[in-house]
């Protein structure tokens, strides 16, 4: 797997490397791709139906109003908070 | 009377009979923590405080003639369960400081019990490994031989059982991250059917693929543990409304007229010939205690690590993107000059070389141009693997392989190297793809002592038979215990 590539795909995935580590990380992910791609040796289809037959619709719950947790929970792990989620500021 | 050898089921009649309180129980395995911890790094996090209020919550439902199965003991939990009020680091950086507000639904079933919870155990970092090596925290050591893995992900559990450092354990399994450590440690463990428990409240990796269960001693404790966890969960909508049968029931009857299949594959290139031996030793056995063997074979098998993988890094890069340092986990100390920025410093100081390396893997077999040739061929794989298992068990009840290729390596043999790692996998894989149950316990030692796993597999929601005929080998088997 070329640089560029892995670049790209570290890009997608919200990651960032050193250059160093971008080339150890294309090299690893050569040889894992070596792997995978042995599966193109088998020649087969996915069949969608098969999967979905099977979904049941008739046993679910009551859309019942229930209690949320409360704020102070939902915030208690977040790092900067002010009653509510700080981010970095987004629109000039 | 050595408290911390007993099994769980042992514990329990002692605890019932008043030959112990719920106290000293604790008190025996903090005291061996204590002593033997330092050595094998299971634990990320001891709750001895709790664990003393709950044993005295515990000793008054004992007094009161109310004990339930699990009432009173001493428990580890995996570290990828939340636990409300207790640290849930996924052996992460990336939540090095998650003390999450709710529990597990597993969790909860083991609290309305009255266990005492003893702490959280290590694990490979987002339960991605399988030799406990990739943990930010504690890189647990096999008790056999402090010089080997504990296997993995669910190494810090089957590690503490192994060396009487809890009487049971909590794991979880994604491609054998229970039956492999179970292995390597000498212990027995289960993936129960997916869809058995709640997935509610453990940290996903693979959502398709995850189940909660249990490592212990023995089959019958990992039954009375299962028999606590299972069950439906309006949270969950993945689990199943199948009836939960007592996993214990069919322990101690005899297998006579039981057919146990064994598929050539998983006794091919890549076995190690003692492994091999061991688990067909343990065929003969159950020959001799009147089962009838069964050949057969799994073609698809060559192909079940590429599958696997594919599965599991798609599912992982997307349940991971929710890491983005603002609702809760690390947030970089970096000056951030935008959302984006943040996010992207966040994730990459706080995940580990394996973990973004899966979700590198994940994305790109689900991108465009790729998606086919990767993503699709990998489900119409599983389809594959799930008829041929269905195939199978046309005339079979249970299948017999080896859980791993080898025994518990050194960490320099194979970790650096994910490629090897991805293929010491083979013998676990294809149960998680197929959505079965299966369990591993020891079927001999090496040489060198070291434990020998072998895995019963069994038909969908059929664990009690798994449990039947994996406690009717235990039962005429010597364990060796591991010297500390």
């Amino acid at each position: 797997m070329d640089l560029n590539t892995v670049k790209y795909l570290a890009d997608l995935s919200k990651l960032e490397y050193t250059d160093e580590k971008l080339a150890k990380t294309a090299g690893e992910m050569t040889s894992i791709m070596e792997l995978m791609d042995t599966i193109k040796d088998i020649d087969i289809s996915y069949d969608a139906h098969l999967d979905n037959h099977n979904v049941f619709l008739d046993g679910l719950r009551r859309d019942d109003v229930m209690p949320s947790m409360p704020t102070e929970k939902v915030l208690s792990n977040a790092v900067n908070s002010k009653n509510c989620f700080v981010v970095p500021k987004v629109v000039e | 009377m050595d408290i911390s050898t007993m099994t769980v089921h042992q514990l329990r009649a002692a605890l019932d009979n008043k030959e112990l309180s719920a106290k000293e129980a604790a008190q025996s395995y903090f005291d061996r923590i204590e002593k033997y911890d330092s050595e094998l790094d299971c634990y990320i996090t001891v709750t001895k405080e709790k664990a003393m209020q709950q044993a005295e919550k515990a000793q008054a439902r004992i007094d009161a003639g109310e004990a339930a199965p699990l009432t009173g003991i001493p428990m580890a939990i995996k570290d990828n369960i939340c636990t409300e009020g207790v640290k849930t680091t996924c052996s992460s950086n990336i939540l090095e400081n998650f003390i999450p507000p709710y529990n597990a639904t597993a969790m909860e079933k083991l609290d309305a019990q009255d266990i005492v919870m003893l702490g959280k155990v290590s694990m490979d970092e987002f339960a991605m490994g399988g030799s406990t090596q990739t943990s930010a925290f504690k890189k647990t050591k096999n008790p056999y031989d402090k010089a080997c893995v504990p296997g993995g992900s669910s190494g810090g559990s089957a590690a503490a059982v192994s060396a009487d450092l809890c009487a049971a354990a909590l794991g979880s399994d994604t491609g054998g991250s229970i039956r492999q450590p179970a292995a390597f440690c000498g212990v027995t463990g289960i993936k129960p059917t997916y869809g058995r428990v709640s997935r509610f409240g453990l940290v996903a990796f693979a959502s398709s693929l995850d189940q909660i269960g249990p490592v212990a001693k023995d089959s019958l404790d990992c039954g009375i543990i299962l028999n606590a966890i299972c069950g439906n969960d309006h949270h969950d909508r993945t689990t199943s409304l199948e009836a939960v049968p007592d996993f214990t029931a069919k322990i101690g009857k005899g297998l006579k007229g039981m057919k146990i299949a064994v598929p050539a594959e998983f006794f091919a290139e890549g076995i190690d010939e003692e492994v091999r031996k061991a688990v067909l030793k343990a065929a003969d056995d159950y020959k001799a205690m009147g089962c009838e063997l069964v050949e057969c074979s799994m073609p698809s098998l060559k192909y079940a690590i590429p599958c696997y993988y594919i599965l599991a890094c798609a599912e992982a890069a997307s349940n991971l993107s929710r890491y983005d340092g603002i609702k809760y986990g690390h947030r970089t100390a970096a000056q951030a000059e935008s959302y984006e920025e943040l996010i992207i410093k966040s994730r990459s100081e706080g995940f580990g070389d394996e973990v973004k390396r899966r979700i590198l893997l994940g994305n790109y077999c689900l991108s465009s141009g790729y998606y086919d040739a990767y993503y699709r061929k990998a489900l119409a794989l599983r389809q594959l693997i799930r008829k041929e298992y269905n195939d199978i068990f046309e005339k079979c009840d249970v299948i017999l392989t080896p859980t791993t290729p080898s025994v518990a390596y050194r960490p320099d043999e194979k970790v650096d190297d994910p490629v090897k790692m991805y293929q010491a996998d083979i013998c676990t894989v294809t149960v998680n793809i197929a959505g079965l149950p299966a369990a591993s316990t020891t079927c001999g030692y090496n040489d060198k002592g070291m434990p020998i796993g072998m895995s019963v597999i069994g038909r969908r929601f059929d664990e009690a038979t798994i449990l039947q005929v994996t406690g009717a080998f235990e039962n005429g088997f010597k364990t060796v215990k591991p010297r500390l």
